[in-house]
Order: C-alpha cells, then sequence, then structure tokens
C-alpha cells in the first residue's frame, strides 16, 4: 500500500508546475484545446466507458460506483509529429491530466472531488521572415508562446437510489492562467536587440452537472449527463471578456453479455457554438457545436502470474469545438489497454496507447499517447 | 502474496519511465495564417530631431596632475611643456647596520618612458631645463617661459636624441654632471622639458600618477661616499641612488578653458564631459520594447589624438543629475560605446539601445532622462573630440530609435 501512494506522490510531485493532457498545435485557437481527461481504463475503451468510469469527470453519478474511499491520478506521455509543409516536426510532452478522491459517506451516499484538465493552453510557435529595417533587411525570428490552462475542479455526490437506479450531482469551478509570450530575435544583427514581453490571462467560470443511470436489465446498464455552465471569465491586465459556455449532455450504454466481456459507449454533444459570437467580439475565430463518440470493450481473458488481466480496444471520434483558418478541426483515435491489479485490488493500474489523429483543411497532426493510470483503494 | 506485489513493482517501473518523459517540447513552425498567433509583431522606425533639451559641457574631471601622461608639444595648435619637481637627492644611506655619506656625484642619468610619439617626426630631441627646485606648482605656460628663454639655464639639448625607431618603451639619456642639487635646494632637482624637431609634433611621456598604471621619469644619480665612521672620509662606496617626482605636470597653450556654450566638448586634459538632458515621447521612454536606438552626433572639428591611437566615446546615464558632479549610473555596461579614430569628421552615431531600455524599466524609471559623453578610458594621450550641441541646428544630435509597437495580446 505504501508503494502504491509512493507511486501517486511521485505522479503529483511531477504534475505540480504543468497539470495538463494533451498538447496540441491547434490549441493556438479560440480558448485552446479542449481535453477530454479520461482514466486509464476508459482511454483502453476509447473513451466508450467515460460515462460510468468513476474516475472519469463525465457523469457525477458515476461516483456512485466506489465502494470504498479511493484516490485516483492519471499521467499521460505523448509524441506528435505535424507536418506544416516544411517538413515534419517531432513534438513531445508528458501532463497529469486527471486527480481524483471519492469516499462513501454512507451505504448509498457517494462524494469526490476531481482535478481534470479542461483547456489546454501549451504551445509554441516560431516563424523567420526578413523585416526592412533602417533601409536594410533584416533577419527576424518571431516565437510566441503559451503555458498553462484551465482547470475542472468538481465536487460531486452521487446516490444510490436503489440497485437499478443511481443520481449524482457536480458542482464545478473553472479556474487556472495562461502565460503567453511574445519574443523576436535579430539572430544575424547584434545592432537590434531582442524584444520579449509577456502577458497573463486568468480564467473563472462555474457550472453544475447532473447525472442518472438506470440497470433495466442485469447486464445493461444506461447512463446520462447534463453539465450547465456559466460564462467563463477571462482577465487580463487591461481587459476582461465572457464568454458564453455550452451545455454538455452525455449518453452511455454499458451492456456485458459475459461475465468476462462488457462493450461500453458514449456518446456526447456540446453546444460551442454558443461561444461564437463571445470568441469573434474577442477577435477569435467563430465556434461550433460538437458532437463526440467512444466505443470500447473489455475481454478479461488473459491470464499473467496467475491473475486474469482485462484487455481492452476502443475507437474514439471528436469533433473540436475551435475553427482554424475556417475549417473544422476533427480527431480520432484507436486504443488499446490493460488493467493489472495489486494488493487484492487495492491498488490498480490501468495503461492504454492511443494512436490518432486530428486534422483540418491540409494539417493533420499524428498523436501517439500513453496513458498510465494509478487508483489506491485502502 | 509475492506474486501480487510483483504487478506495483512493474507498475512502478512503467510509471517511473513515463515521469522520466517529463520534458517537453511543443514548439511547431508557424503555418500562417492558420497556426500563428492572431497579431504579429509591428516594428516602428522614427528619428527623432531634437531629442535634447539642454546640454552643457564641463572641463576638469581629470585634472592634468592626475592624467598618465606628461607632453611636451610643438605642434602649431598645442605647444606644452613638462614640469617635474624630483624627490630630495640623500645625503646618507644605509649599508648593512652602518650608514654611509654622500660624497661625490659621478655621474647623472635621465629616465623617460615614451609612451606615444608619432615616428613619422624624425631626430626628436628633448631639452631639459632647470628649474627653480621648489618652483611655482600651479605655473601656466606663459610664466614657465622665462626659465625655458634665459640662455642662462642649464640647457642639455646634447643629451642625446629619441631614437628614430622607438614607438614607446623605456629612453635613458646621459646627463651632464652639472644636473646637480644647487646650495641651497636642500637636495631638489627640478626640470622643464621641451620637445624640439624639424617637424612640429607631440611626444607623450609616462607620469607615474596614481593609478595610471604607468612608470614617471627617473633621476639616476652615480654616487660614492664614505661610511660614518670612516674619519679619514675615503669615499670608496658606490651607490645609485633613484629620485622620483614629487610633483608632475604639464603646461599648455593654449590653455584649453571651458568649452563654448553650444559645444559638446569630451576629453582632452583636463578632461571634459558633455551632458545631454533629453526630451522622449512617452513611446521610446515608456517602455523595454526598443529594439534599437542610435544618438547622433556631429563632429565640430576632427577628432583629436596620436594617429593610428583610437579610443572609445561612451554615452552613460546618471543616477542622479547634479549637473558638472552627477553621479554616473554604476553599470558601465548599461553605456553605449563607439570607437572614434583620429581626424575623424562628420557623423558618430552610438548605440543607446541599452541606455533606453534601462529607463524603460523598473528600476531605471526615476532615473534622470540625462546622458553624459565622456572618453573611456579619460585623459588618454591628447584624446578629445567636440560635436555640435542643440542650438547647431542641422547638427543638432537626433535620436533614432527602432520599436516594437505595443503588442496585442488579445483574450482569451
Amino acid at each position: 500500500m505504501r508503494r502504491g501512494l509512493g507511486l501517486l506522490a511521485a505522479a503529483l510531485a511531477c504534475a505540480a508546475p504543468r497539470a495538463r493532457a494533451q498538447d496540441s498545435v491547434f490549441g493556438i485557437r479560440g480558448l485552446g484545446f479542449l481535453d477530454e481527461p479520461l482514466t486509464g481504463r476508459s482511454a483502453g475503451m476509447g473513451g466508450g466507458y467515460a460515462m460510468f468510469d468513476g474516475g472519469a469527470a463525465t457523469s457525477p453519478a458515476s461516483i456512485a460506483a466506489w465502494t470504498g474511499s479511493v484516490g485516483w491520478a492519471v499521467g499521460a506521455a505523448s509524441r506528435r509529429s505535424f507536418d506544416p509543409g516544411t517538413g515534419t516536426q517531432s513534438l513531445t510532452s508528458t501532463r497529469f491530466p486527471l486527480f481524483g478522491f471519492s469516499t462513501p459517506l454512507s451505504p448509498r451516499l457517494v462524494v469526490g472531488l476531481t482535478a481534470s484538465d479542461y483547456f489546454d493552453r501549451n504551445w509554441s510557435v516560431e516563424q523567420s521572415d526578413t523585416v526592412a529595417l533602417r533601409d536594410s533587411a533584416v533577419a527576424a525570428t518571431d516565437a510566441t508562446t503559451s503555458a498553462g490552462g484551465i482547470t475542472d475542479l468538481r465536487a460531486a455526490a452521487a446516490y444510490r437510489v436503489s440497485e437499478q437506479w443511481a443520481v449524482g450531482l457536480g458542482l464545478h469551478v473553472l479556474t487556472g492562467s495562461a502565460v503567453t509570450t511574445v519574443r523576436r530575435d535579430f539572430p544575424a544583427d547584434t545592432a537590434y536587440h531582442s524584444f520579449q514581453e509577456r502577458s497573463s490571462t486568468d480564467y473563472s467560470g462555474v457550472g453544475l452537472s447532473v447525472g442518472a443511470f438506470v440497470a433495466p436489465a442485469p447486464a445493461l446498464i444506461l447512463g446520462a449527463s447534463a453539465r450547465f455552465n456559466a460564462r467563463l471569465k477571462a482577465t487580463s491586465a487591461d481587459t476582461s471578456v465572457r464568454i458564453r459556455m455550452p451545455v454538455e449532455l452525455a449518453a452511455g450504454v454499458y451492456y456485458a453479455p459475459l461475465p468476462s466481456l462488457i462493450v461500453s459507449s458514449t456518446v456526447r454533444y456540446s453546444t460551442w457554438g454558443a461561444a461564437a459570437s463571445d470568441l469573434v467580439a474577442a477577435g477569435q475565430e467563430r465556434s461550433r457545436d460538437v458532437w463526440s463518440v467512444g466505443v470500447g470493450l473489455q475481454a478479461a481473458s488473459l491470464r499473467m502470474a496467475g491473475q486474469t488481466v482485462p484487455l481492452r480496444l476502443g475507437y474514439r471520434w471528436r469533433q473540436l469545438p475551435f475553427l482554424i483558418g475556417g475549417d473544422a478541426l476533427n480527431e480520432h483515435a484507436f486504443t488499446a489497454g490493460l488493467g493489472l491489479a495489486a494488493a487484492r485490488g487495492h491498488a490498480n493500474m490501468d495503461v492504454a496507447v492511443e494512436l490518432g489523429s486530428r486534422s483540418t483543411g491540409v494539417l493533420t497532426e499524428r498523436f501517439t499517447t500513453a496513458i498510465v493510470g494509478v487508483s489506491i483503494q485502502p | 502474496m509475492a506474486r501480487t506485489f510483483a504487478w506495483p513493482s512493474a507498475g512502478a517501473a512503467a510509471l517511473l519511465a513515463a515521469l522520466a518523459a517529463c520534458g517537453t517540447d511543443i514548439t511547431t513552425p508557424g503555418h500562417c495564417p492558420e497556426l500563428c498567433p492572431q497579431n504579429s509583431i509591428q516594428l516602428a522606425d522614427t528619428l527623432l530631431a531634437s531629442p535634447v533639451l539642454s546640454d552643457t559641457s564641463v572641463r576638469g574631471y581629470l585634472l592634468v596632475r592626475e592624467a598618465s601622461y606628461l607632453l611636451a608639444s610643438d605642434l602649431d595648435s598645442l605647444k606644452s611643456l613638462v614640469l617635474l619637481q624630483f624627490q630630495p637627492l640623500p645625503t646618507k644611506w644605509t649599508v648593512g647596520t652602518d650608514s654611509a655619506t654622500l660624497g661625490v656625484v659621478d655621474s647623472v642619468r635621465v629616465s623617460l618612458s615614451v609612451l606615444q610619439r608619432d615616428t613619422a617626426a624624425k631626430g626628436l630631441r628633448v631639452v631639459f631645463r632647470r628649474l627653480p627646485a621648489r618652483f611655482d606648482t600651479g605655473a601656466t605656460y606663459d610664466n614657465i617661459q622665462p626659465y625655458f628663454a634665459d640662455s642662462t639655464l642649464w640647457d642639455t639639448s646634447a643629451a642625446g636624441e629619441i631614437p628614430d625607431t622607438l614607438v614607446a618603451g623605456a629612453v635613458t639619456l646621459t646627463a651632464p654632471d652639472t644636473l646637480q642639487p644647487l646650495a641651497g635646494d636642500s637636495g631638489i632637482v627640478s626640470l622643464g622639458i621641451a620637445l624640439v624637431s624639424g617637424t612640429p609634433t607631440a611626444l607623450a611621456i609616462g607620469s607615474g600618477a596614481e593609478n595610471t598604471g604607468t612608470t614617471g621619469p627617473y633621476l639616476y644619480f652615480y654616487v660614492r661616499g664614505h661610511l660614518i665612521a670612516d674619519t679619514l672620509h675615503r669615499d670608496t662606496l658606490s651607490k645609485v641612488l633613484s629620485l622620483q617626482p614629487t610633483f608632475a605636470t604639464f603646461v599648455m597653450s593654449p590653455d584649453p578653458g571651458q568649452p563654448a556654450s553650444g559645444v559638446l566638448a569630451v576629453g582632452g586634459i583636463p578632461t571634459a564631459r558633455a551632458t545631454l538632458r533629453l526630451g522622449l515621447p512617452k513611446e521610446v521612454v515608456d517602455s523595454n520594447a526598443i529594439v534599437r536606438g542610435t544618438l547622433i552626433l556631429s563632429t565640430l572639428d576632427p577628432v583629436g589624438g596620436f594617429a593610428r591611437d583610437s579610443f572609445l566615446l561612451a554615452a552613460q546615464p546618471l543616477l542622479r543629475d547634479n549637473g558638472p558632479k552627477s553621479i554616473l549610473y554604476p553599470d558601465s555596461t548599461i553605456s553605449g560605446v563607439t570607437w572614434l579614430h583620429p581626424g575623424q569628421t562628420g557623423q558618430v552615431q552610438l548605440d543607446i539601445t541599452r541606455l533606453l531600455r534601462l529607463w524603460g524599466s523598473t528600476t531605471g524609471d526615476s532615473l534622470p532622462r540625462t546622458l553624459v559623453l565622456r572618453l573611456v578610458p579619460e585623459g588618454r594621450l591628447l584624446s578629445a573630440v567636440s560635436f555640435r550641441g542643440a542650438v547647431s541646428g542641422a547638427g543638432a544630435p537626433q535620436l533614432r530609435v527602432t520599436y516594437v509597437r505595443r503588442y496585442a495580446f488579445g483574450v482569451p
């Protein structure tokens, strides 16, 4: 048990300065790159299990699945490749997008806290050009870097109404900041000095989510959730804007036709188009309503070291809300994973790998992400 | 049990491997306009034709007697004479635990450390004149003349020539036997040095002044004497007594005096500094976005100094503006500097970007918008330059500034 807690502490220590999920070059637009933090288990099933995953922040009713106190953390290391037309660029990042803790207050009532990435604003763009200065052509290199993001803090409570029903309620606080730095260097002319300036933007907002599960048959669970967000306030040193936020609807199905086989799917719809006018007014490109679909299966068929190890496969597809140069951005990924248990199930680790891409117009970013989730149940 | 705990070990290894990849590389080449920032960096370039509100020049920061050199010159534009007062010639010296008494002076030699001379001037001779042992240390070029003109004074023109090939280095000349302290002068010898050459030129010799790192003139007395205990006074003991100047200076004609109004005089000796008080637009001062700032000055006369002896002109900010007694900003790396070459005319451009940026920073915000022009180091061989001041019309100082316009970061 102490060993498991040590792992969690190590993850937390590294996460402190940058608790973010996947980066993307497309995070430069809108509010950033929209995250969907998943546990290792859900990630391995293409996000199809997210609606029912007690560790995910999709539905507040999902924490009703916990029967004891539990803490969990997720780390994700991603390698990306992006070709802007001048050659493939390899990018790497390691983030810790999801932490949580949950405990039953009574046999029917479970409460929990999660901290998950909502928007990632980590990106860096470098351009070289020649500018005319004092009757001469001077080579200049511009670098614009953003570091930060918006975190979703959720306090949730779930109540098991009966063996067939569970409901949940979540209160969300969106908080975070991003520091943008612009820098111009004149690498070939020392007569010109470098310029650098930075600006910080703080974000704040609140939301409310509700969710419910129903089990109409012994091997079937249906779930639904809705999240309502107040406007997001973005404040810099001299400007403050409010952005309308979407209503996020989700529905899911969990079906276990065999004791060793689970099939699950989650579908989401978010009215991000509501933010379009505010974004355009702030000089950004407009946003759109988006769909997200994940489907996966888990088969507990592999035996390793005397244990049954569940294997997972999945596929997910989603639309991203912010347009890139007027074009829509979509993402899809194939996923696979497995789960490992220790200490008689008190310590669990889920490992998943995603292979996918996101593209808009002629631009494509391919990614491979390794996701490791650890949960500890004392 | 041991079997189940193998999983945490494997998990730990996997997680640690993931953590080891904590480094991040997220920089991509921009693909514009899709993946470039909404706003771009905009540069502006402006020429401020009258940035100087007022200017003053004051001479006297480094006095002649503090200079690293002594100048003997017969140039048409500058005539100067070197004046030296040496330590008293001792009458005794120690020999082991005993003392010896000075008997006779066999010979005298003079050593000079040549710092700079014009090698085009051939047959250079130095002429030594005896000055009153305690001459007036406030002497001027005019009132010291009688001692150089009166033929009754001691003339050592036969002492020797400065080798034509010598650019810099020590020169030792043998003086006539008559170069000895006169009775009643308490052993003090004072000398004047003039320069004689076929073509007007100048010669700089080391002054030995404090903190200059130069070697000054020396007098070497080759003497004989006897032990005090030797009642027969047999002068069998030999000794070389070396004497340094207790006072070394040079006098000039014309006297440089204080710079004329409207002239930015810098350098020379006594050294001059020019102070420029600037009036700058808000976008120039109240920002750290300046990428290049150039102060443009117009020379009034050709840059002075020894040929091929270039020197640095510096524009330095002030900590406090107290007029001539202003306190310079201690960090000299902030200064703008440029090389000047003797004979140079026309425009001189000084990069003062760091200085302007200092004024735009939090630490430099309270500093006076004033800069001082000075030479580095000050008091260097004849180095001097004069620029046109703020009231000079077309030749007045100008400031060209290239800066980044306020960047629109945008929200969100």
